[in-house]
Formats: structure tokens, sequence, C-alpha cells
């Protein structure tokens, strides 16, 4: 297997508190010229001398033309990786290999000036990625053509709005002969149609078989441009390996996480005139048990109680289920057409059943709004804003449900059919 | 990219060597993004760099020549301050924003790989459009007060590779200092303006007390001045002994200077 990046061993020591200033030099020497242990602990100045770990003896292989998709959350040190291999800063101790031209695109257009024109900007952003004037020459028509700034590529880039600013400085990345490139979660900014490109050109070097390390916290992503992927956690390699099994790996323990510190406590988000009000909150399977998990095509059970000090006359429950990334409304469950299970007058204490049958939803994040409102539906008696979460996972084989053909909210039942040609004509 | 015997790439620990000629353009660019930058919207624009060294030559004919009486060695005043005004204020310049420069440009320090003497060297470079802009306005005041060059202005050069030289070990050690101690740059800024009247530029090196003269003398800067002063307004050969002098000194501190900027700028982008 030839490789492409080999980290050795690697640990990366950074040091936090105040920066060290001239003096701090000078009363240190003068402290060792005086044989004394030098005070680094000032309790004026405050202390300069601790460190932290961005990174701790990691050790990687990455052959070429990986696509690798890097996550974890923010300080696992996942941007220091890309900069030890880009050449930007350098390892405590350990060794970092390279094989190629590496181009980092830690932030676009990082190199561009303001009062320069966008064809200036081209030809010394570049440079930074160690074209000559030639190569850019060669390259340059492509470039103006992916970010789409023909008419602007004159124009001082002062002028340029921060999406333009972005996408010239991706396209300059990439057609610089990169052998590797690092991406980290630039692709945020700009537009759908541009971020569309930006994953078909990334996706494009790695059939090219260059290699692609991709920072991004969008697991969707991720998996459409990885084949690995490796995880992050506090400076050491939590996992390493084949996309979709790290993927499952990581979105059920983050399922688990959130889920697990959410307090059933419905005390936040309230809002309403508190005539009525839902007294607790549970989410079950069809077997009634406890269940935070639930797999798509199966049933989910909404069970909450009430309490009411007044006598209410046909109250209207209603429960929705919310996308949590999105805040999409996917569904919503109301009892106001349902008037044979709710009685006529409501009044002291409840419990109410919501079972929502073969759940139709994808393997993503759910909170459920739920609210109580007046038989017209003009007053709310009470609304819990975030309900419980739950999480969906796949069907059977796990989280593999971030893949493409799983994409979406819902599972609608559909059916393909197909007609050759002659066969159409041959109806008419 | 290097490829073994058997095809397969080979690691290296540090970067992908790229084409010399591929940094020099990068050198070429950022000086050219600085002065844009510097001159850009200024109704002025390069006049701007002459205005400088033009006004500082009025003032010292002012208070030096008309007040203080200073000897000129002969040459009108004017002629005598500016031949060492051009490369005062080169060197002075260079050093001033040079040593502020790797701090300004931090947001392609952090994000980018590229041999880092680059940032400082363009600092430079950019004042060579200053330093010409006043060597063409310099050559006019010769011809205004018939002054004329003879054989030994063949020599300036030398000196002009010993500003340069001098001037970028400077703005090496200066600048790589500042990405760890930001007091380095308020106290490069005052230092050259004592700097001024501690280098024989308003008055000839022969007016300074004997007693001082070995501080003159230990100040490159000085052989600088007084070198291109006798090449090129006196007509006269420089002082030997002064002038090997400071190329041993200005060898010296390029040397520690390059070696001291490696040896950190493996860390600028941790603290910058």
């Amino acid at each position: 297997m030839a490789l492409a990046i080999q980290l050795d061993r690697v640990t990366k020591r950074y040091k936090v508190g105040r920066s060290r200033t001239i003096i701090d030099v000078f009363s240190s020497a003068v402290d060792r010229a005086r044989g004394r242990q030098h005070e680094i602990h000032s309790a004026a100045r405050g202390t300069i001398d601790s460190t932290i770990y961005a990174l701790h003896d990691v050790s990687l292989d990455v052959a070429r033309g990986a696509g690798l998709g890097i996550i974890g959350r923010n300080g696992a040190g996942k941007t220091t990786l890309l900069k030890l291999i880009s050449r930007v800063t350098w390892p405590t101790s350990g060794r970092v290999r390279v094989g190629g031209h590496v181009v980092s695109l830690i932030e676009l257009g990082a190199g561009f000036h303001p009062e320069l024109t966008g064809r200036e900007n081209v030809y010394l952003g570049a440079g930074l990625f160690g074209l000559t004037r030639r190569e850019v020459d060669r390259q340059f028509d492509a470039i103006v053509q992916f970010a789409e700034v023909e008419r602007m590529i004159d124009t001082p880039m002062k002028r340029f709005s921060s999406g333009l600013y972005a996408r010239l400085g991706f396209a300059v990345a990439i057609y610089s002969r990169p052998d590797i490139v690092l991406v980290d979660e630039v692709l945020s900014v700009g537009d759908a149609a541009f971020r569309r490109r930006a994953m078909e050109a990334l996706r494009r070097l790695i059939a090219e078989g260059k290699t692609v390390l991709f920072i991004s916290h969008d697991m969707w992503n991720v998996r459409r441009l990885c084949t690995d992927i490796l995880w992050m956690e506090e400076g050491r390699v939590r996992a390493y390996g084949k996309a979709a099994d790290i993927a499952e790996q990581y979105v059920n323990e983050v399922n688990l996480e959130t889920l697990a510190n959410q307090s059933i406590a419905l005390q936040s988000h309230r809002g309403g005139t508190g005539e009525m009000r839902y007294t607790s909150v549970e989410l079950l399977d069809a077997a009634g048990r406890p269940a935070t998990f639930v797999r798509s095509g199966e049933t989910l059970v909404v069970r909450a109680g009430y309490r009411t000090d007044h006598s209410v006359p046909r109250p209207v429950f209603q429960m929705a289920i919310i996308d949590v990334d999105t805040g999409i409304v996917v569904a919503t469950a109301s009892s106001s057409g349902d008037s044979a299970s709710i009685p006529a007058t409501v009044s002291g204490v409840g419990t109410l059943e919501c079972r929502f049958h073969r759940l139709p939803l994808r393997p993503r994040q759910y909170v459920l709004r739920l609210s109580i409102s007046d038989s017209h539906q003009l007053a709310s008696y009470d609304v819990v804003i975030a309900g419980p979460r739950f999480a969906v996972t796949g069907t059977g084989h796990g989280v593999d449900g971030l893949a493409d053909e799983e994409d979406g909210l819902v599972s609608l039942p559909f059916e393909f059919s197909h007609y050759t040609a002659t066969a159409v004509g041959a109806d008419r | 990219m290097t490829t073994d015997h058997s095809g397969t790439i080979v690691l290296h620990d540090r970067a992908d060597r790229i084409s010399a000629a591929a940094y020099i353009e990068l050198l070429l660019n950022l000086t050219k993004r600085e002065v844009k930058g510097r001159y850009s919207q200024s109704y002025f624009g390069v006049i701007w760099a002459i205005a400088q060294p033009i006004a500082t030559m009025l003032v010292f004919t002012i208070v030096f020549s008309r007040l203080a009486r200073m000897p000129s060695g002969g040459a009108p005043y004017p002629i005598f301050a500016f031949a060492a005004l051009v490369p005062w204020f080169f060197f002075m310049n260079s050093a001033a924003s040079g040593t502020l420069s790797l701090v300004t440009y931090r947001n392609i320090v952090t994000k980018t790989y590229f041999p880092r003497e680059i940032i400082p060297l363009a600092q430079i470079c950019s004042r060579l459009i200053d330093f010409a802009a006043a060597a063409v306005l310099f050559a006019i005041l010769m011809a205004y007060y018939g002054v004329r060059p003879g054989a030994w202005v063949a020599v300036a050069p030398l000196f002009f590779v010993l500003l340069v030289l001098f001037t970028i070990g400077f703005t090496f050690a200066a600048s790589a200092l500042n990405v760890f101690y930001r007091d380095v740059y308020p106290m490069v800024t005052i230092g050259l303006q004592l700097w001024l009247y501690l280098t024989p530029v308003a008055y000839p090196l022969s007016a300074v007390p004997p007693r001082f003269k070995w501080l003159f003398v230990l100040n490159p800067l000085s052989a600088i001045v007084e070198g291109f002063r006798s090449a090129v307004v006196f007509n006269r050969p420089p002082d030997v002994g002064l002038t090997v002098l400071s190329i041993v000194l200005i060898g010296t501190v390029f040397v520690a200077a390059f070696a001291t900027f490696k040896r950190m700028d493996k860390y600028f982008s941790d603290v910058i």
C-alpha cells in the first residue's frame, strides 16, 4: 500500500495561559544568576507555564488515494493534525512524513489581499501553494470558471462578497496540482450550489488518486466523500477504519450522550396559559419499555400525564415530531379529529397515549413538541417546546443509513417502473 | 513529489520541495501586494516614498547646516545629507515594517506553508522601490547642484550590497523575536530614532569626537553611509579599514540572524 501520510508517535504540546513577555526572560535570567529557582507563577502577572496536549502520541498511516474523514468534537485535535501535515506547525515530538504536494484549505483565501484584483490574487494565492506564473497561466481559465468570477476578476477583492472570496480561494487551492488536500470545515461558507460543486471537485480528486483529508461535523458529507474515518478524541485517535463502521459508532455515541443528558423535567421552554399542564412525558416502544432509540419502521408510543384544576371542555392535545438539525416539523399528531378517545370534559389528572405506528422516519435525531389548546385551538393551555428527544436508528444494519440512499427525513413507500423507448413507442 | 526506483512515493520529513522559481515568484507577488497595498487609493502614490527623505533633508539643512554650521566636506549640504538619507531611510523603513511583518501576515503564516523568510524579505524588496525613486531624485539633485560623479561611483554597488545584507540580517532577527516578544517592535522603532543621530547622516564621521569614535565604528551603517557619500558625492576611495570591519560585522550579523530565524520559524504559527 502506497502511503501518502505517516505520523509516528506524534505529540503536539501548546503553552496556554498568558504569553511570555520580555520581562519574563529578564526576570528568569536574574533569578538564575542569583541561584534561585525562577518563580514562574507570579500572582501579579499570571501563570505562563501551563501546557495542553493538542495531540498525544498519535500514530497514523494514510494510504494514497484515500478519502479520509476526520470527526470528533471541538478541541479533539483535528485542526492541529492538519496543521502538522501541512507543515504550518511542527510536532513537539514524533515524526510527520508526507509524500507529495500538500495544499491546505484551513481557511479559504487566506493569502488574498483585498486591495489586489481577483486576477492578481489568483497568482498570489497559487504562489502560496507553490505554483509558478506559467503554471497559473495554464490553470487560470479553469480557476475562474470554477469559481464563477468571470465578471469580477479584474475588480479589487475588497468588493467581493464573502461567498465569492471563498469560492475563488477554493478554486485556487484545488487547481494547484495537489497530491494531498486538507479541508477544514470550509465548505460551510458559500451557497448550496457551490458546496455541491466543491464536494464533486473533492470527489474527483479522490478518483484521480489524490488523497483528501476532510474535517467536518456534517456526517452526511463525510459519508458521501470518505471511504475511511478517523475519530479524534482529546488529542488521541479514538477509532480509525471503514467509514460505515466508524460513522455508526460515532452517531450512536453522540445520540447516547445527548439523550442521556436530557432532563425529562418539562420546566424549560414552557408556554401557555397554564389552565392545564403536562406533568410527565415518556417515550416507549411497542412493548411498553422506555425507549430513546427507535428503529425505523417500528412503533413509538408517547405517554403523557396531565393535570388541571379546572374543568376543561374538549381540550386538543398535539404532539409534533421535529427534526433536531433542521427544526423541520416532520409530523404532527392532533387529537382534534379524534373526538372518540378524548372525553367531552377533562378535569383532575389523566394520562394520554399517542401511538406512531411503523415510524417511517430516517435515522436522525428528533425532538417532541407537545401542546394542549382549547377546543377551537385559539388559546394554548400548555406548550412544551423542547420535550424529550429520541433517535431513529437504521433498519437492522446500523447507521449505514447515512449513505445516499437513506438520505432525507422520511421513507415513503415507492415503486419503480421502467419502460424502454421502443416499448413506449409501441404503446402509442 | 519524488518517486524511488520501485515507483512508490517517498515520504519526506520536510514539506515537498517546491521549485525555487515558485518561491521567487511568491516573493515578487508579496512585494507587489505590499507596494500596492501601501500606495493604492492615495493620490500621490509612490511620491510619498521620496517625500520622507526630502522633508528630513530640508530640516537637516536648516538645523545642521544653517544653525549648527556643520561641515559637509565641501559638498553642498543638501547633497551631503541626501546621499546618506537615501540608504538610511531604506534601512529604517525596512526594519520598522519588517519587524512587524510576521505578525501582520499572521493569517497566512498560520494557514499555509512556505519559507517564512519570504515575508520579511518582501517588506525589504518593497522598500527597494522607494530606494530607487529616491535615487532618481538624488541624481536630479546632483545635476541641479552641478556635482558630477567620478570613477569611484563604481564602488557604490558594494555599499548597496552591504546595506541590503545588513537590513536583511537585522530584519530577520527583529521580526522573529517580535513574534515571541511583542515589546521588540516599539523598542525597534524608538531605537531607530536614536540610531539616526548615532550614524553620520547629518554630519561627517570626521566631526565625531575621538572618544566616541568606537561607537560609530561598531555601527555598520556608519561605513555604509560614509561609503556611499565618498563614492558618489566626493569621488574618493572609501575608508578601507572601516569598510572591512563592517563587512565582517555585517557578515556575522547576517549569518547569526538567519540561523536564529530558521531555528525559530517552526514555532511561529504556534505563538503568533
